[in-house]
């Protein structure tokens, strides 16, 4: 269907649009007119990726300047899946215009998905993959088979030189798929073909690293343009991905094999001062200039990528004392032999970059300054030595990496070295974490740099706890609910047994039989009544092996046996992914199945139990962090000292988000129906901090339940979903023909002429009820937005 | 000394402790649990504790150990700091050389000439580490070292100078000095610019080395930065005749010990005060610190006609 928003004229691929999803893109769209950045957050399975594609395209189409659209998401087939609705998307456009826009829309994924060399792709490794692609492909190898000598190159890399730069791929949206059988079709190698024509597309589809990992967002990312629109959905762990993105692990092993990988580069400088001394000689003397040549930077052979470095660092010479090969091999060993003596200690230690930096300057005389050039210096010298074989020496870059971070900021990162495994290990085997506490750090480029960022989820309540760790400023933020014409979710809370006693899994409670028992009479009870799959999410691993167990002891695993095939998650992935497949086949034959799993595990991440794959979902116990891991105690510190996000806060919003998310897996679409049981006594406090969709859902009667009347509940909910129901009875409320959407358009005019804004008419386009957040002990958010407001 | 790259060690033991026999007197930590090695600086060779005891508790002897002819002092032994025995060493001369090569960024002129220097300094480190003219490298750092000396302090080596004849013989250190006492006056006479000071004086010589100056000798401060109560607008003389001042002769005026030029020219500041005063001049003598800006109304307060435009 086709609509107006104002005056963009929008295509919509689907002949009816929901209230939410109008109002969604309504909110996108004032966020690209106002040029800034965005929260919004709205409901699993109501056609988010969709309405945010089609409203994105038709702005791009419309507006002449031609923004490029940067969408980010989280794993594979989530790229997958964006891809081909934009597929769709794209030719429902063609034919409604009656004309093929010249529109180019690519994803990009690693070399291990996108390799068509016979020999390369089957190697079951990515990094493997990714060595033995540059080995077939980098600048140096091609020279040398120019000179004539005998390497192996990539017909399929080589083939694309033959192409115009500009035009490798003819314009249209590539799948995967379609651009693995276009590749294989002209021979030309897919991976390349996406990255080099990631300049000329109108919309890039990725994943988050790409663009928030210092290291290879330099690489892949650093053409895209400033008014390029970044949309980063199923963001609610975006703050994780930053974070992890700039932490470095060190352990013994990782120094030893780095200390090797010095001991390599040594030799290797010494045979090429043997035979071709000149290379060096011209690396050294770019580096006195300070230049670093164009092609360099852009050279997508280059394995090696700085961290998050300074503009003007990047521009300034590389310090006198490293710019000799050989000094810099000296430089690296004895930063390494410093690290190991570092890991000597037998106690904790923790402490800032700066006392670090002090250390080391004592102990070995190494500067802050050469420090920081590190990672890139080590970039240029594996470049000048043509090394293929660069597997080897990446303990050796995540120790210059190490180096680089350690030297660049001094705030927002902590060293944690951990000698001991377990407080009980008596055998050390330390780790030193380089953690990283200000997930702003790392997405401070991506705010500064494109002016429309959208962050976007099923899951991100409480809204403004993202822009605040994430240190940026929203032009709106949003929350939406699900229009339905009949209430197809069920959330509970449970918080007693059928004996009155309250069930729990805080630390003191967790192990006493009753709560145990009480957890798996839920099991039972809800096992008996459910129809097909059965979703359990535990907090731990650790209290999952204990509960079961326990269970096991008390007979409960037998019962459920007969109603249900019992299947567990394993931190193995394989493992996992049989015991998927079992599940799936179990509930396709009626049988039904009860999974076990771990709400911060792969499943409970990404997989979806649509339909009869999940018709209840149980969280048992509220799924909080491992608090006693000093990295987290450090964030939260960090957190409440910079942010002033308080400890409990941010422990049970994470928590809180985690449980959305596992209750989130079983409801993906309008006509999709389950329960949601949430056991917990301390749930009862949280519901403010569950999704807004949620939330409405929940009545007030259903916050205090014993299994018993949960149970009951469940019943009465099931036997009404059990009612034959077509898609019809919805219409003009939860779903909207284009007559539907004009009187709505026509009736919003009105009240914005009469300046009665409704709440009414909120709710029918699916907002949530703004609410007035609770002042926290400085006074309160709204107290900043006043004081903004009276400067503004 | 290539232990470093070897199978994990299940228990974590000191730097280089990893293999157990001392090879000199061959015990192994078998035999004694708590064997604790040393080195010594001067060669690098390691032994348990013991030996170090009964070797050399009796004043220096040659170092144990086959073929090196060392002589070592119990004073210098120590326990090694890093696992890699060639790094220790490389540490201590970087000890060394940073000690005496101690200039900073802010010494330079530009930062491609620091990074030169650094480079120099990296190249001087070499040598020492590879053994490559030690003699000679270890002659010129020792004169640089004196020479940064002699800039950083010409006062202290000025008074070794002068105190030179009465310090009994002209031992070397003094006469170094003297030497390079020479060299900073030298230094001092040498117009602005780059001119290198020859190398053979001061070890070594480094382009773009910004030329240290002497800070200025401060001058006698000025409670009124240049003010003076002189009168501009008149001359006071010595006696006048009107009839203003008549009282001047009453001894009801002059018992207390009132002089008549004092009162006049009392009388005349008041009446001149002001003068010469412009608002427009107090404004950028607001700067110039010497009251503020209501003392410099107030000096002016001949004029407070216009006192409403200023506030």
């Amino acid at each position: 269907m086709k609509f107006f928003i104002d005056e963009l004229p929008v295509l919509f691929p689907y002949p009816r649009v929901y209230p939410e999803q109008y109002a969604y893109m309504c909110d996108l769209k004032r966020t690209l007119d106002a040029g800034g950045h965005c929260v919004l957050e709205m409901p699993s399975g109501t056609g988010k990726t969709v309405s945010l594609l089609s409203l994105i395209v038709a702005y791009q189409q419309f507006h002449p300047e031609n923004r490029k659209l940067i969408y980010c998401s989280r794993t594979m087939s989530e790229i997958e899946k964006a891809l081909a609705e934009l597929k769709a998307l794209m030719k429902y456009r063609t034919q409604e215009l009656g004309y093929e826009e010249e529109f180019r829309g690519l994803g990009l994924t690693s070399r291990k998905n996108l390799c068509l060399h016979p020999s390369v792709k089957r190697e079951k490794s990515g990094s493997v993959v990714d060595a033995r692609c540059r080995s077939l492909t980098a600048g140096f190898v091609k020279e040398k088979k120019e000179r004539g000598e005998d390497v192996e190159l990539c017909v399929y890399h080589d083939n694309l030189d033959l192409l115009e730069p500009h035009n490798l791929i003819p314009p249209g949206v590539w799948t995967f798929d379609g651009l693995l059988k276009y590749g294989e079709q002209q021979k030309q190698c897919p991976y390349f073909t996406s990255r080099r024509m990631m300049s000329y597309c109108n919309v890039i589809i990725y994943s988050y690293h790409y663009l928030l990992d210092p290291k290879i967002a330099e690489r892949v990312s650093k053409e895209l343009s400033k008014d390029c629109i970044v949309v980063f959905d199923e963001a609610h762990n975006i703050d994780n991905v930053c974070i992890e993105s700039l932490s470095i692990d060190l352990t013994e092993e990782s120094l030893r094999k780095a200390t090797r990988g010095v001991d390599n580069l040594d030799r290797k400088i010494k045979q090429m001062k043997e035979s071709d001394s000149e290379k060096l000689q011209n690396e050294y003397a770019k580096l006195v200039e300070g230049l670093r040549a164009a092609d360099e930077a852009r050279d997508e052979n280059a394995f090696m990528a700085n961290p998050a470095l300074p503009d003007d660092l990047l521009k300034e010479a590389v310090p006198g004392n490293i710019r000799r090969a050989e000094h810099f091999v000296a430089f690296l060993k004895r930063f390494v032999e410093y690290l190991k003596t570092r890991m000597k200690v037998l106690h904790v230690i923790s402490e800032t970059p700066p006392s670090f930096l002090s250390h080391l300057r004592d102990l070995t005389f190494i500067e802050r300054k050469p420090l920081r050039f590190c990672a890139e210096r080590l970039t240029s010298l594996v470049r000048t030595l043509e090394l293929t074989n660069i597997e080897d020496y990446q303990p050796l870059q995540e120790v210059a990496t190490f180096a680089t971070l350690v030297a660049t900021y001094e705030t927002g990162f902590l060293l944690i070295l951990e000698p001991f495994e377990s407080a009980k290990a008596t055998v050390a085997n330390p780790v030193l974490h380089f953690t990283c506490l200000d997930a702003a750090i790392a997405i401070k480029p991506v705010f500064e740099r494109f002016s429309s960022v959208i962050v976007t989820s099923g899951t991100l309540s409480p809204l403004d706890m993202y822009p605040r760790m994430l240190n940026f400023n929203t032009v709106v933020q949003e929350s939406f609910t699900m229009t339905l014409s009949r209430k197809t979710f069920l959330p509970m809370i449970v918080d007693r047994g059928s004996d009155q006693v309250p069930i729990s899994s805080s630390f003191e409670q967790r192990s006493e039989m009753t709560v145990m028992r009480n957890f798996g009479s839920l099991l039972l009870e809800f096992c008996k009544l459910t129809p097909d799959g059965v979703v359990v999410f535990f907090p731990s691993y650790l209290y999952m092996e204990s509960i079961i167990s326990s269970w096991q002891g008390m007979g409960v695993l037998d019962d459920v046996w007969k109603y249900k095939l019992i299947l567990v998650e394993t931190p193995d992935a394989q493992e996992t992914s049989l015991a998927l497949e079992t599940f799936r086949t179990a509930c396709n034959n009626g049988r039904g199945a009860v999974l076990l799993c771990v709400a911060r595990g792969k499943v409970s991440e990404g997989i979806d139990f649509d339909h009869h794959y999940g018709r209840t979902v149980i969280n048992i116990g509220v799924p909080y962090q491992y608090t006693e891991s000093r990295i987290l105690k450090a964030r939260l510190e960090f957190l409440r000292e910079t942010y002033r996000i308080k400890e409990n806060d941010f422990l049970s919003f994470d928590a809180m988000r985690h449980a959305a998310q596992c209750l989130g897996r079983v409801i993906r679409g309008k006509d999709d129906y389950g329960i949601m049981v949430l056991a917990d006594r301390r749930f009862g406090k949280k519901i403010t901090q569950l999704p807004k969709w949620i939330q409405m859902g929940l009545d007030l009667k259903n916050t205090k339940l014993s299994v018993d009347m949960a149970v009951n509940n469940a019943k009465a909910f099931l036997k009404q979903m059990s009612v034959p129901y077509t898609r019809g009875e919805g219409d003009g409320h939860s779903s909207w023909s284009l007559e539907d959407l004009e009187a709505h358009q026509a009736k919003k005019k009105q009240e914005a002429i009469s300046g009665t804004e409704n709440p009414a008419t909120r709710a029918l386009e699916g907002r949530a009820e703004r609410v007035v957040e609770a002042d926290d002990e400085f006074g309160g958010a709204g107290m900043d937005d006043v004081m903004a407001g009276l400067v503004g | 000394m290539s232990r470093a790259a070897h199978a994990p060690s299940a228990s974590t033991k000191r730097a280089g402790e990893d293999d157990d026999i001392c090879p000199v007197c061959k015990s192994s930590r078998y035999l004694n649990r708590y064997m604790h090695f040393l080195v010594n600086p001067e060669c690098y060779h390691k032994m348990c504790e013991s030996c170090v005891d009964r070797i050399f508790s009796h004043g220096p002897a040659p170092c144990p150990i086959a073929g090196c002819k060392k002589t070592l002092r119990k004073a210098r032994f120590r326990t090694q700091t890093f696992e890699d025995l060639k790094v220790e060493r490389e540490v201590d001369i970087r000890r060394r050389v940073a000690k005496a090569m101690n200039k900073e960024e802010t010494d330079f002129e530009t930062l491609r000439d620091y990074n030169d220097y650094l480079e120099e300094v990296e190249e001087i480190t070499w040598n020492l580490i590879l053994k490559v003219d030690v003699e000679q490298t270890e002659r010129r750092l020792r004169r640089f070292e004196e020479a940064q000396k002699a800039e950083l302090n010409p006062n202290a080596v000025r008074r070794s100078v002068d105190a030179g004849p009465d310090t009994s013989t002209l031992s070397e250190t003094s006469h170094v000095i003297l030497k390079k006492g020479g060299a900073q006056r030298k230094a001092q006479n040498v117009p602005s610019g780059n001119m290198p000071i020859p190398e053979d004086e001061t070890g070594f010589s480094f382009r773009g080395l910004k030329k240290r100056k002497a800070p200025e000798p401060e001058k006698v401060f000025d409670p009124t930065s240049g003010w003076s109560v002189d009168p501009t607008y008149y001359n006071v003389k010595d006696e006048y005749d009107h009839k203003f001042f008549a009282v001047k002769h009453e001894p009801r005026f002059y018992a207390f010990g009132y002089k008549a030029p004092e009162y006049y020219s009392h009388a005349l500041r008041d009446a001149f005060g002001g003068l010469g005063v412009f608002l427009e001049d107090d404004r950028t003598s607001e700067e110039m610190d010497f009251g503020t800006q209501a003392a410099a109304i107030a000096v002016g307060g001949g004029r407070d006609v216009d006192m409403n435009d200023v506030f």
